[in-house]
């Protein structure tokens, strides 16, 4: 007999996945046929598969139904309807949200706009507009495996497949670092195992389908009907049905059903959970505007690649790929940090400002680019470009590289079934020495093991990857492999000046080894008359800190160092630097990490070794000063920063920096070195209060906000700040105070911030007028901004601003500003007002 | 009249200034005598002696924070106003010297 249950969905959000789950669990532990039916459709589903439970699209106070028949439907009947009765009714919970990255804000001029955003953490700047392009799960072959075997092979492949993925999926979750991340993985595990998607795929192989079409037809069915539901809840599963039926494909057909054959056909945003190295390469990237991923750490291999070919990307944008849709507009800000899913008149509009206002101090940045970098007091600092593939070469040298500090040959290795010959990893290295035209490159061997598997090494599975068997350690295990990049950088040193960098040494003998194998490979080629450059240098990669302990010895048997701060910061302090729960122990400026990075460098100086820095710490501004300090020979760094590097250090005072150096050395934690760092001004003269170039007419600001920003993009293409939205948050806590609008049509906002890096005053005379809250309540036509540095007491600057304040009270003066028909004569009839001299003006 | 007076604003780089030149501005169109102090971001400036705070008849403080060394005032008349409406409409400070 039959039994049947009545009930009305008490659940706000519906039967969604949570209590869908939960009822096929319990429907799965009885034998009999339980089937749930939605009375407000007339649908009906097995109550063991969360699919069909899902695709019924119950939604709170929808009339609904069990049936339940067979040999133990009584039981099934009274635990099925105490669990509707009391159970269900408190499982609404919905899954924990990540909570946005508070230091994410939106810019003022894009508050007022209701487009949606989600903030994520930057790992390349820059800002980009494009057609999102969701990339990787979420696109299910059309054409596939169409001609099928026998159906009873077929059904092996397709039941091989959901069990290879079910138990990769619980592996998975066994190591799963968060919440969210263990109920995303726990419900894919529920929906590779779904009875519901597992019956029409099996049905299908039966009619005559391959495994293939099989799956794809069942996903789409599924995906089709969620796709169609209410709820949006529901909408968004569609995404997983589609992931894992492509994680079923691929454990058939391997890694060629992947989403590799994406086609990017005009300005895209690539929106993914995760890229491959290879994935990013495969993108014709005059399309690859912007990247957004939800997961990837700043050190992972799409992201480092990314940011060589500087494209602006955010990573850690938590359920992106569901939250953008395909073929929409969105704007990536990796200024910020953040992606706004719409581009609405105002987004369009500060999409276009920050654009114009990017090439500006781009522009301006690469009157230093290829220039020999020095500071004020002529210390001199290469600065060099780190890149992955010949190919980046050349843009790399047009940035203003001085050479290639680091070329991560792994790249050459990963993603491919073999290693590459000798011949091709010739023909790449001697490409990338044609187009470097003399200047040094810095080869690093093969760095494989720890995060960069390759299967056809075979390295064992370790429990700590990190302090196992990579970089030089694989070397005598593989000597083939070794060899054979030996021998093909041996060759190519025939076309430039090569550096060879050994990854993850140790010890001396490590050293010995490559050095005897670099002897005979050198015999060989000898031998064979082949040519090749007997002044090639060798040098080891520090990033193991027993090295640093014997540098002295180290200096004997090589001709270079370089520092890798990645590394080496991670095993100095002991910190997992991909590691969430660490991450705030994670610190370059700990002021031991700074002390022995003073010893290293000062060891390698004592023995007249060359010694180079790569890696992250090279990156920040704020670093900068300390690495001069450090009296490196070198830092090397991605390209994209390398401009605005020359600059600042062009501006920099190498003694300033010293003494810096020195008090960062003496702090007791980071947060000390943290706020030194930020107070540091380094300058070493000082800079013009008024530069013509922070004086404009005819400024196109159409509000507070706009205007606001302008005047402090200005300092920033100028060079003043580095951090406007520091600069521009203190301007508008004064402006909180009261407006600073004085009436007559003239606002002078101000702040004192160490964002600033000089005394700093610039107009803006308005196109049009806006409102800004005076006194008189009249709109304002030209703005004047002071931004003064906290920390300085520069007398004779703030006499000027005072000045300047005061000659504001009188009509005479300010008629004059409003007068000056250009922006030249506007900035000298100020200079002459405030009795600044010519050469102050600059 | 003989006024001395103080002003004094949040950040102290703009208002405190714009505010002594329209009182001394004013003051002199109204045929007063009188002497600013500036309490900015360089300190106090221009700053009033016993002597010249004892003989004046009244203090304008055109203040948003504490007026510094406030003590040698004590027993003046005195008029506060904020900065702002030193800026805004100085005469007006003036007449409630009057009142």
């Amino acid at each position: 007999m039959v039994h049947e249950h009545r009930f009305a969905c008490p659940l706000p959000n519906g039967l969604h996945a949570r209590p869908a789950s939960l009822i096929s669990e319990l429907a799965t532990s009885f034998g009999s046929d339980i089937r749930l039916i939605n009375e407000r459709t007339g649908s009906s589903a097995n109550a063991k598969s969360v699919l069909e439970i899902v695709a019924l699209d119950v939604k709170l106070g929808d009339p609904c139904r069990t049936t339940v028949a067979g040999d133990d439907a009584n039981a099934a009947q009274s635990r099925l309807a105490d669990f509707i009765e009391h159970e269900m009714p408190g499982c609404d919970e919905a899954l924990p949200e990540i909570a946005p990255r508070s230091e994410v804000v939106l810019p003022r001029t894009l508050r007022r706009c209701s487009a949606r955003w989600y903030p994520g953490t930057v790992v390349c700047p820059g800002i980009a507009r494009g057609a999102v392009v969701v990339v990787g799960g979420v696109r299910l072959p059309t054409e596939i495996a169409s001609d099928a075997e026998d159906a009873h092979a077929e059904e092996r492949k397709l039941r091989g497949a959901i069990e290879r993925v079910r138990s990769s999926l619980r592996e998975k979750l066994k190591t799963a670092p968060s919440a969210v991340e263990s109920a995303i993985l726990r419900a894919h595990v529920a929906i590779a195992g779904d009875v519901g998607f597992a019956e029409k795929a099996l049905a299908s192989v039966a009619a005559g389908a391959s495994a293939g079409r099989a799956i794809v037809e069942a996903a789409q069915y599924f995906a089709e009907r969620m796709k169609s539901a209410e709820s949006a809840y529901v909408r968004e599963r569609a995404v997983d049905i589609e992931d894992i039926a492509l994680q079923f494909l691929e454990s058939i057909y391997g890694d060629c059903v992947r989403a590799l054959d994406v086609v990017l056909a005009e300005a895209a945003i690539v929106v993914a959970e995760n890229l491959s190295p290879r994935q990013l390469l495969a993108f014709d990237r005059r399309f690859l505007k912007g990247i957004v991923i939800e997961h990837a750490g700043v050190t992972s291999h799409a992201v480092i690649l990314a940011r060589s070919f500087d494209i602006p990307t955010l990573t850690g944008v938590a359920d992106v790929r569901a939250r953008l849709a395909a073929g929409t507009q969105a704007v990536v800000d990796a200024n910020l940090g953040f992606v706004v899913a719409e581009v609405t008149p105002e987004v369009d509009r500060y999409h276009r400002r920050e654009l114009a206002k990017g090439s500006r101090r781009r522009e301006r940045l690469a009157r230093h680019a290829h220039a020999r970098a020095s500071t004020l007091d002529g210390r001199a600092l290469e600065v060099a470009a780190n890149v992955s593939t010949a190919q980046e070469l050349a843009p790399a040298f047009e940035r203003g590289a001085d050479a290639i500090g680091l070329f991560r040959t792994e790249m050459l290795f990963m993603d491919r079934p073999a290693a590459p010959s000798e011949d091709e990893q010739f023909e790449i290295y001697s490409a990338a020495l044609r187009a470097a035209r003399g200047r040094p490159v810095i080869l690093r061997t093969f760095d494989i093991g720890g995060d960069k598997p390759v299967p056809y090494l075979n390295l064992p599975e370790e429990r700590n990857p990190f302090l196992g068997l990579r970089g030089v350690r694989v070397y005598r295990s593989h000597q083939d492999v070794f060899d054979a990049q030996l021998r093909a950088i041996v060759r190519a040193s025939a076309f430039g000046p090569v550096w060879i960098m050994l990854p993850m040494v140790s010890s001396l003998d490590e050293v010995r080894w490559v050095k005897s194998r670099l002897a005979e490979v050198r015999a060989e080629l000898d031998r064979a008359k082949i040519a090749h450059d007997l002044a090639l240098r060798i040098g080891v990669m520090i990033e193991v800190p027993s090295v640093a302990f014997q540098i002295d010895q180290f200096a004997s048997e090589v001709d270079f160092f370089s520092i890798g701060t990645n590394d080496l910061a991670q095993y100095f302090l002991a910190v997992d630097r991909e590691g969430e729960s660490v991450a705030e122990l994670y610190r370059t400026r700990h002021p031991s990490f700074l002390r022995f990075l003073v010893k290293i460098v000062e060891d390698a100086k004592r023995h007249g070794k060359w010694i180079g820095m790569c890696g992250e710490m090279t990156r920040s501004p704020r670093n900068l000063p300390l690495l001069i300090a450090l009296g490196l020979d070198e830092i090397s760094t991605a390209a994209p920063e390398i401009a605005a590097l020359k600059a600042s250090i062009a501006r920099m005072s190498a003694a300033q920096c010293d003494e810096l150096l020195r008090a960062a050395t003496a702090c007791r934690s980071a947060d000390e070195v943290e706020a030194l760092v930020a107070s540091f001004r380094g300058r070493g003269e000082t800079q013009a209060l008024l530069d013509p170039e922070c004086v404009a007419i005819e400024v196109d600001s159409s509000s507070k906000e706009e205007a606001i920003r302008d005047l402090v993009d200005t300092f920033f293409v100028a060079g003043r700040t580095d951090e406007p939205e520091l600069v521009e948050d203190a301007i508008w806590a004064r402006e909180a105070v009261y407006s600073t609008g004085l009436g007559h049509g003239f606002a002078i906002p101000h702040c004192k911030t160490d964002a600033i890096s000089a005394n700093s005053i610039g107009v803006a005379r308005l196109a049009r007028p806006i409102e800004w809250g005076s006194n008189d309540g009249e709109p304002v036509r030209c703005v004047i901004l002071l931004a003064m540095r906290a920390s300085d007491k520069d007398d004779a600057h703030m006499r000027v601003f005072s000045k300047l304040a005061r000659k504001l009270m009188h009509d005479e003066f300010r008629e004059r500003l409003l007068a000056a028909t250009d922006c030249a004569a506007l900035a000298s009839g100020l200079a002459e007002e405030l009795g600044l001299s010519a050469d102050v003006v600059r | 009249m003989k006024i001395v007076a103080v002003t004094a604003c949040p950040t102290g780089i703009a208002h405190t200034y714009m505010a002594a030149e329209q009182l001394e501005k004013t003051a002199k169109s109204l045929g007063h005598q009188i002497k600013v102090e500036t309490q900015g971001a360089m300190g106090i400036e221009n700053e009033l002696s016993s002597a010249e705070i004892r003989d004046a008849e009244f203090a304008i403080f055109a203040v948003d924070i504490d007026v510094e060394q406030r003590e040698r005032f004590a027993g003046k008349r005195i008029v506060q106003v904020a900065v702002q409406d030193a800026i805004k409409n100085p005469k007006a400070v003036f007449e409630k010297l009057r009142a």
